[in-house]
């Protein structure tokens, strides 16, 4: 079992190898200027150093917290306000319209502006990184929740249950799979506009210093952060992935 | 029609925030300069739309993020249809494209602009990448959905790969394509005015940026509400052209997801 997936795993990584040793000689032949292009083994090597001395770790830590801190909190507003909106109609109709109205502005377009509100600092990056995370998920929990059985609503008022217990143990994890499909989605807007508000901000996390390298001429560095960067990336994906497996095992796998 | 005769809910709320707006503004309760009012800020849209800089900007903007939509997304069908029909080419690709797929795409630019530098080339090419990955999963998933019967039936009549690929996989898979093209027209309009902000001195990112320097809350606001406006306008538009050119897929009763 473990062989198999190794050896369907064999092509893809031989590729990959082929690349990064042509990128090499390339570079070593002088075909690619060394100045735009380290070659990869000088790149690993900063980010052996960068991994080693435990440089890394601040950075990381920095834009973690701003991910998952936006994350949550858009997270948090997108599914209540999708719950009211697809359960109360008065809701509905009292936010639908602004919720289209806010929904096309382009959510990295807002980072000037909370620039200038909330300054430079946390409150401005999280703010960022929660309304690009809101509207996706609101969006999907309204879709999540109209979905519902009606049957199922129906057997539920017919036991008397109260709005509270239906919401709850039904319409909740009716909209779940939507919820879900929702928040991916936005895990990785909440990744671009962490990095965008850190570099436009000038300050703090890895998208400052991927820039703040590119302008000192640092060009090892900026490709070693990248690495982490995109690490980052590729693992809150997998975790997210692995946790929505966990999250919906009730239900049938679909591919 | 209902919400002609009587105002729902809904819109009395968004008019009660504009006026909040323009009230907080006119009486200053944010004690702050860059709140203007919103009649200042309208104001300032009609003068830099009519006369200003901004339609210039604007088209600048749009011509980059059409040709970085063209290009990422040529690229994503071309490769989808190999990746779904040859396993061997995503055998070998595939995991080399998964690895560039989670790198934010702000991340991009630094390097980027080393090699192409701050102009066209290098937002361009910033822009494909962004509506590559969708369109390229669009695609494949398209692919898969052919009905094996159509494709069956091909093999039976003697129709060989190539024009099995463009007369039977290609139309099948064209609904997910344009689902997937949907999906990258909005990510490209924001990704070109990201790059604009971050690197050079063109287009709308670059002028609200600026005005955000300069301290002009009026003509940044009125330049992130332009922003809203076309990015509404590109989805409405591209939903009518996608009826048009799928009217065969709709006409069958398919439902738009």
């Amino acid at each position: 079992m473990l062989s198999r997936s190794v050896l369907s795993w064999l092509p893809g990584l031989l590729v990959l190898g082929l690349i990064l040793l042509g990128l090499e000689l390339a570079v070593e032949t002088g075909w690619v200027r060394r100045a735009l292009m380290p070659p990869p083994t000088a790149i690993a090597l900063t980010l052996w150093d960068l991994l080693a001395s435990g440089e890394f770790v601040a950075p990381l830590l920095s834009t973690m917290e701003l991910v998952f801190t936006g994350f949550a909190i858009g997270s948090a507003l997108g599914i209540a306000g999708g719950l009211a909106m697809g359960w109360f109609p008065a809701v509905f109709r009292l936010l639908e319209p602004l919720v289209e109205l806010m929904r096309p502005i382009p959510k990295a377009a807002l980072v000037p502006p909370l620039m200038l509100f909330l300054g430079i600092g946390t409150t401005m990056k999280v703010t960022s990184v929660a309304l690009a995370v809101l509207f996706p998920v609101l969006v999907n929990t309204l879709q999540g929740v109209r979905g519902t059985d009606r049957v199922m609503l129906d057997a539920a008022r017919t036991h008397g249950w109260g709005t509270a217990h239906t919401l709850r143990h039904l319409v909740l994890p009716a909209a779940l799979p939507f919820i879900l499909a929702g928040m991916r989605i936005s895990l990785g807007l909440a990744l671009v506009l962490a990095v965008l508000a850190e570099m436009l901000s000038g300050q703090g996390g890895l998208g400052f210093l991927i820039l703040d390298m590119q302008r000192s001429f640092l060009i090892r560095q900026m490709y070693a952060w990248l690495i982490i960067l995109a690490v980052l990336g590729l693992a809150l994906n997998g975790l997210f992935l692995l946790a929505e497996r966990r999250a919906l095992h009730w239900q049938p796998q679909s591919n | 029609m209902r919400a002609l005769a009587r105002p729902s809910s809904g819109f009395l709320l968004i008019l009660a925030l504009l006026l909040l707006w323009e009230v907080s503004a006119r009486f200053d309760w944010m004690n702050s300069p860059n709140w203007p009012p919103l009649s200042v800020v309208l104001a300032a849209l009609a003068r830099d739309s009519l006369g200003g800089e901004l339609p210039l900007l604007l088209g600048g903007t749009l011509w980059r993020m059409f040709a970085g939509l063209l290009a990422g997304g040529a690229a994503g069908v071309i490769v989808g249809l190999l990746f779904a029909s040859l396993p061997v080419t995503r055998r070998l690709f595939g995991l080399t494209v998964e690895l560039i797929r989670p790198i934010p795409i702000p991340a991009i630019i630094p390097p980027l602009v080393l090699f192409l530098g701050l102009d066209n080339t290098m937002k361009v090419t910033v822009v494909g990448l962004t509506a590559f990955f969708p369109v390229l999963t669009n695609t494949m998933q398209g692919v898969r959905a052919v009905e094996a019967d159509a494709l069956a039936m091909g093999r039976t009549f003697g129709i060989g790969f190539w024009r099995r690929s463009l007369h039977i996989v290609l139309p099948a898979c064209l609904p997910y394509v344009f689902a997937g093209f949907r999906v990258a027209l909005a990510l490209a309009l924001v990704v070109t005015v990201v790059a604009e902000m971050i690197a050079g001195e063109q287009g709308v990112g670059h002028y609200l940026v600026l005005m955000q320097f300069a301290g002009r809350a009026p003509e940044m606001y009125a330049t992130v509400i332009l922003l809203a406006v076309l990015g509404y306008g590109l989805n409405r538009g591209f939903l009518a052209f996608e009826r048009r050119a799928l009217h065969w897929y709709f006409a069958l009763g398919a439902q738009r997801n």
